[in-house]
């Protein structure tokens, strides 16, 4: 904005000039109105007029030149005025062009400056102008205070920045903390580290409530983990103590079966019945407890003794039909969980199951191990209900907090699945129930060529040579131990059995069985030898007199107690 | 913990061998003889098996018990079984030797004596 200069008034030098011609004009008039006055008086008249009109006109004189005097210096004083107005406007436009230029670019430049860093008396010294005092000092505390606030939003920044670094680094260390740092201690302490161990391997957050909260949080759960691990230790020393006795009792009892007659039998088997469900629940806890089962096996055992050794434990085992076609073994170490295995999930499907139904056990052989299917007819499982017994005989979960009620039978079941292997999947059952698949891999199995002979010790033929035809001896004997092939009577099982080479050579219906390999005329003439060679009198005498003696005795003696007569008055039949 | 003694004995309880029966019927004494009529079929419960295979030849009842290693009354429940589906015959002793007069020969005599002495 810039301020123009006043305009000169042109009028001010043209009245100064008419001002002296006034009385120059006014006083030759009022001279000849007097000298007319004084000649057109009468003469008498004349020395009073001509008095009279000279006064007048000095009168006239001094009036109009004191009136022109004052004029001319009201003019004067009026033309100065004008003046000094004229120099004031001029310095105001002056002033107010500083003042411009002050708020226009003085004041920006300086901010400016400031900003950038400089001090405000440098700054106020490097900009130009800034004309008056006063403007300076202006510009002088606008700086100061500019540079004050700079300063303080510098200060702020940086106050800002710092928070903002401590947020991140704060919240990177409790990203830390929780994510690797708590949980690798949580493992440890799991694992059964103690808490001082733990927390001197603790990479501590910087921060104290971190390190308050991390402290805290790994004693408790160390007291904890000690409480829990200490209670699971007692429970499985007592248990220890229970099932030993419990194992015992069964041996006992056996003992009194075999000392005691008919008349007591009944009241030891209900006994014996009672005392292994006794062993099931007391295993079934020390295994939750991280404890041992009550029993090893040091031997491989048929699967048809694990199957009895599983449903002897359950309450309802008359309830459970047994269909077992193989011969094969398990091994010693993991029999008893896989009977512990089959007697729980055997125990699950006769309780939920209506109590007149049977429940149906099928083994069959398969290449990818022994497959133990364990069908009821009960109600078929909720959709929820079956998701919840897979997850929970999967074996993922180990946790006791999972456990539910009394309901911990699966819980087991996922254990020694996931101990030895086994797998165990739930299907709807054909007949109407739930199936439970139970599939045993085939390194769980005793080599079964191994477990033949091993029991043949004291069978009677063990000492003869099997009568038959040289090829086929192998077989039949094989065969006589161990029941191989299903009956011919087509068992309610709904995939085919699988059909072994060594078989029988007649089914019971009497019809020959021709195995792999062999011709029919084969399998014929070996039907026909067997009566035969039986009936021989040669083989007769080539039994072992003094083995069949002792067996005699042996009998005579654990019978002796026994209910039957020894050799009393001849019996019926 | 200590480990436990391994279990040496067998894990089937006599209950489930006779399928919860205590009582046997009144056909079998110690000394019947029992006489198999056919082949152990596929599929039998393993003691019936041992008993066909035990009695190819003339056995007595007490025999069988020393054998399977069971209780003289278990045994007589599974004969009964077996006598149930004629699988098996029994017969007494006199009558057998009436029948058939089968006197051991003086060689087995000798030898049973000589067994008893050195009991």
């Amino acid at each position: 904005m810039s301020v123009s200069a006043p305009p000169t008034p042109p009028r001010t030098q043209k009245a100064s000039r008419s001002t002296p011609a006034v009385p120059a004009i006014v006083l030759p008039a009022a001279a000849a109105g007097a000298a007319a006055a004084w000649a057109a008086a009468p003469e008498a008249a004349r020395g009073w007029t001509a008095t009279l009109a000279m006064t007048a006109w000095v009168c006239v004189a001094v009036t109009v030149v004191l009136a022109s005097h004052l004029v001319g210096r009201a003019r004067r004083t009026a033309a100065g005025r004008r003046t000094e107005t004229g120099a004031l406007k001029a310095r105001l436009a002056q002033e107010n062009a500083a003042l411009v230029h002050l708020v226009n670019v003085a004041l920006p430049a300086v901010a400016q400056q400031v900003r950038d860093g400089t001090s405000a008396d440098e700054a106020v010294a490097n900009t130009a102008g800034g004309s008056g005092p006063h403007l300076r000092q202006v510009l002088q505390s606008c700086a100061g205070l500019m540079e004050d606030a700079v300063r303080r939003a510098a200060d702020a920044e940086a106050g800002h920045r710092e928070a903002l670094r401590e947020t991140r680094r704060n919240t990177a260390e409790l990203e830390h903390l929780t994510g690797s740092t708590l949980p690798a201690t949580v493992l440890k302490l799991r694992e059964g580290t103690s808490a001082e161990i733990a927390l001197a391997e603790l990479d501590w957050p910087r921060g104290p409530q971190a390190r308050a909260c991390a402290e805290l949080f790994v004693r408790e759960l160390a007291h904890s983990e000690r409480r829990t691990a200490a209670a699971e230790s007692a429970a499985a020393k007592s248990l220890s103590r229970v099932q030993a006795k419990a194992v015992s009792m069964l041996a006992d009892l056996r003992e009194m079966q075999d000392r005691h007659g008919e008349e007591f039998l009944g009241d030891l088997l209900r006994l014996d019945h009672s005392t292994s469900q006794l062993g099931l629940i007391t295993d079934r806890l020390a295994l939750l407890m991280g404890g041992r089962s009550s029993r090893a096996w040091n031997r491989p055992i048929v699967m048809e003794s694990i199957l009895r050794g599983a449903v002897g434990r359950i309450a309802a085992y008359q309830r459970v039909r047994m269909h077992c076609a193989t011969g094969a073994a398990i091994s010693g170490y993991a029999a008893e969980g896989v009977m512990h295995l089959l007697a729980e999930l055997m125990d699950n499907a006769a309780n939920f199951s209506p109590p007149i139904d049977e429940v149906h056990v099928y083994v069959e052989e398969r290449t990818a191990g022994i497959v133990v299917t364990i069908e009821d007819s009960g109600l078929k499982m909720a959709d929820a209900a079956m998701r919840h017994a897979e997850e929970a005989v999967s074996g993922r979960t180990t946790d006791l907090a999972s456990l539910q009620g009394t309901r911990l039978g699966l819980a087991v079941v996922g254990r020694l699945a996931a101990k030895y292997g086994v797998g165990v999947s739930y299907r709807p059952s054909s007949r109407g129930g739930t199936g439970v698949v139970v599939l045993v891999p085939p390194q769980l199995l005793a080599q079964q060529r191994d477990t033949g002979p091993a029991p043949a010790g004291r069978t009677f033929g063990g000492a003869v040579p099997v009568p038959g035809p040289a090829p086929a001896a192998e077989a039949p004997a094989l065969a006589r131990r161990v029941p191989d092939v299903r009956p011919p009577a087509p068992p309610p099982e709904p995939t085919e059995p699988v059909v072994r080479p060594r078989r029988a050579s007649a089914t019971a219906g009497g019809l020959p069985v021709r195995s792999p390999g062999r011709t029919m005329a084969d399998a014929e003439r070996e039907r026909g030898d067997q009566p035969r060679q039986s009936a021989d009198p040669a083989a007769t005498a080539s039994r072992d007199a003094g083995s069949s003696f002792g067996a005699f005795h042996r009998g005579r003696r654990s019978g002796a107690n026994g209910g039957a007569p020894a050799a009393g008055p001849p019996g019926p039949g | 913990m200590t480990r436990r003694p391994v279990d040496t004995g067998a894990p089937d309880r006599l209950y489930t061998v006779t399928g919860g029966r205590s009582r046997a019927d009144d056909s079998f004494d110690l000394v019947t003889l029992v006489v198999a009529e056919c082949e152990p079929s596929p599929g039998m419960q393993s003691e019936h098996v041992r008993i066909l295979e035990l009695c190819r030849h003339p056995t007595a009842v007490v025999e069988i018990a020393a054998e399977l290693a069971l209780p003289i009354t278990v045994i007589r429940i599974l004969l009964g079984d077996l006598l149930a589906t004629g699988t098996i015959t029994a017969r007494h002793p006199r009558l057998a030797q009436s029948a058939a007069a089968s006197h051991p020969d003086t060689a087995l005599l000798q030898e049973v004596l000589h067994g008893l002495r050195n009991l």
